[in-house]
């Protein structure tokens, strides 16, 4: 007998709404207050409280779609999105069967992982000179 | 972001922003604040590789290999290997190549060159009957090795329940006389991280905060970190809102059983169990006990072998543990009706003649 004839159906408890989501949207403006009048980066851990998915729903909705979009390749996808509220940004780390590893929401101008590391840089310059002494 | 770890990291093709990442999600799983995971990269990233790495070294008592095929075992190799790169496994019985004399050679000379600096790690129980000689390596006793490894060591880890509580060599009646380490050694840190075997994360949090920080985490009364036994079973538990609602499980093929309700009835140990199963998840975060339908047996808790039985509701009478004061009040109503109905049952096969089954006496 193979495990498909096993009549299971696992019933997903609808959970809904906590209300843990509401006192985050206030701790965000404040982020957001120290961000701009002092450049203070902020940053949520959205795995640190428990959250519904009925609750992450409401938050993304309440803060809406931005601008941009960048996905990371790093053993996995990370998706790094900015809300409607610029600065607002929702990062959600993936491994490589793409299962959620960590989320936050992150406030500050750009986020640390979109950013490229000096030493990176001159690898990357070290390649490239590399590149052009093989077309002379 | 540099140092020797990550210049060796980025030559294994693992990119810096690889790195951070890992580092945001072992500190978001570790409890820390979300800024800690970019000062946990920015300090292992400097940590020292080749010879001035912090020395391990890892003591095989009494015990199954159990919780080294756990930490083997674990996935993501590049990433959580790369904590053990970080440090120098100088002695590791399983998975060392030297033998004999030169093993244990490496274990003295080990102690020597790094006293009072090294990392211990014990995992299975201490026998302490007829002079440690129920378990012995090199022909010394558990017991002698400990009280000649522990003095040296700037912290112990206890990994697993054998050697954080006895373990399974404890169960009554322990013909070994086995304890755990901190039932001897009273004068040193000792981290408890128990599990049988424990989950492969939680050691390499505790390793990687101990190589970030330089101090252990947060404990617990029983000695465990904070950051990954701090919440029981039931709290995080997806199957948690049935429990609320009144919807159990009463056999494990019923319609509830089907439906993926409580397994509270059925003997779910995971309200008075403290561990990061129901979040962190095992075999690659797959699953877990009770997302596979079956309850959970308090692998964690101290005595959970002499709890009286797995299939046994933790509101049953006779028992060990006192569990069941803890059981919340409408698990107990539950599981008090639950002792009722197997009472009724037995008396019913006993006035019928009727076999009684060892389920039947499980259950009471």
């Amino acid at each position: 007998m193979g495990i498909e004839q096993i009549p299971v159906t696992v019933v997903s408890p609808d959970a809904g709404l906590s209300g843990n989501a509401h006192p985050l949207l206030r701790e965000i403006v404040e982020m957001m207050g120290a961000l701009a009048c002092a450049g203070t980066p902020g940053i949520l851990d959205l795995a640190a409280l428990p959250l519904t998915p009925a609750d992450k729903v409401w938050l993304r909705e309440r803060l809406g779609t931005g601008q941009v979009q960048a996905t990371l390749d790093a053993e996995g996808i990370s998706s790094v999105e900015e809300t409607a509220c610029p600065g607002v940004w929702w990062v959600t780390h993936r491994d490589a069967r793409e299962r959620v590893l960590s989320e936050f929401i992150e406030v500050t101008l750009v986020p640390e992982i979109l950013k490229a590391y000096p030493e990176d840089v001159q690898m990357g310059q070290a390649y490239l000179e590399n590149v052009i002494s093989e077309l002379s | 972001m540099q140092g020797p770890l990550i210049d060796s990291l980025v030559r294994q093709g693992i990119t810096r922003r690889t790195f951070l990442k890992y580092c945001a999600t072992l500190a978001s799983m570790m409890a820390l604040p979300p800024t800690a995971g970019r000062a946990m990269a920015e300090a292992m990233a400097a940590a020292a590789t080749g010879g001035q790495r912090p020395s391990v070294i890892w003591l095989p008592f009494q015990e199954c290999t159990g919780c080294t095929e756990s930490i083997t075992r674990s996935h993501s190799p590049t990433l959580e290997g790369m904590i053990f790169d970080m440090v120098s496994l100088d002695y590791q019985e399983t998975l060392m190549a030297a033998a004999g004399h030169q093993a244990e050679e490496a274990l003295h000379n080990a102690m020597k060159a790094n006293a009072g600096k090294y990392l211990l790690i014990i995992d299975g129980s201490v026998a302490t009957g007829q002079g440690g000689a129920y378990s012995c390596i090199a022909g010394r006793s558990n017991l002698d090795l400990l009280k000649e490894a522990a003095p040296g060591a700037a912290a112990i880890i206890a990994l697993g329940s054998c050697a954080a509580y006895g373990g399974l060599p404890n169960a009554k009646p322990n013909p070994t006389g086995a304890v755990a380490v901190t039932d001897i050694i009273k004068d040193k840190p000792v981290v408890n991280i128990p599990g049988c075997p424990p989950i492969p994360v939680v050691i390499t949090g505790v390793l990687a905060h101990f190589l970030t920080f330089g101090s252990l985490p947060e404990l617990d009364k029983l000695g465990r970190p904070k950051a990954f036994y701090g919440d029981t079973i039931h709290d995080r538990c997806y199957r948690r809102p049935f429990y609320d609602q009144g919807k159990f499980a009463k056999t494990f093929d019923d319609e509830g059983a089907r439906k993926g309700w409580c397994l509270f009835e059925l003997g779910c140990k995971g309200p008075v169990t403290y561990n990061a199963c129901a979040t962190v998840k095992w075999n690659d975060s797959t699953s877990w006990p009770v997302e596979s339908g079956h309850g959970c047996l308090g692998c964690s808790e101290p005595h959970f072998w002499d709890a009286g039985g797995f299939y046994k509701a933790l509101s049953m009478p006779a028992d060990p543990l006192k569990m069941a004061g803890v059981a919340t009040v409408a698990g107990a109503a539950a599981g008090v009706a639950v002792s009722f109905a197997n009472r009724a049952k037995k008396a019913t096969a006993k006035a019928g003649h009727e076999t009684t089954t060892l389920a039947d006496l499980e259950k009471e």
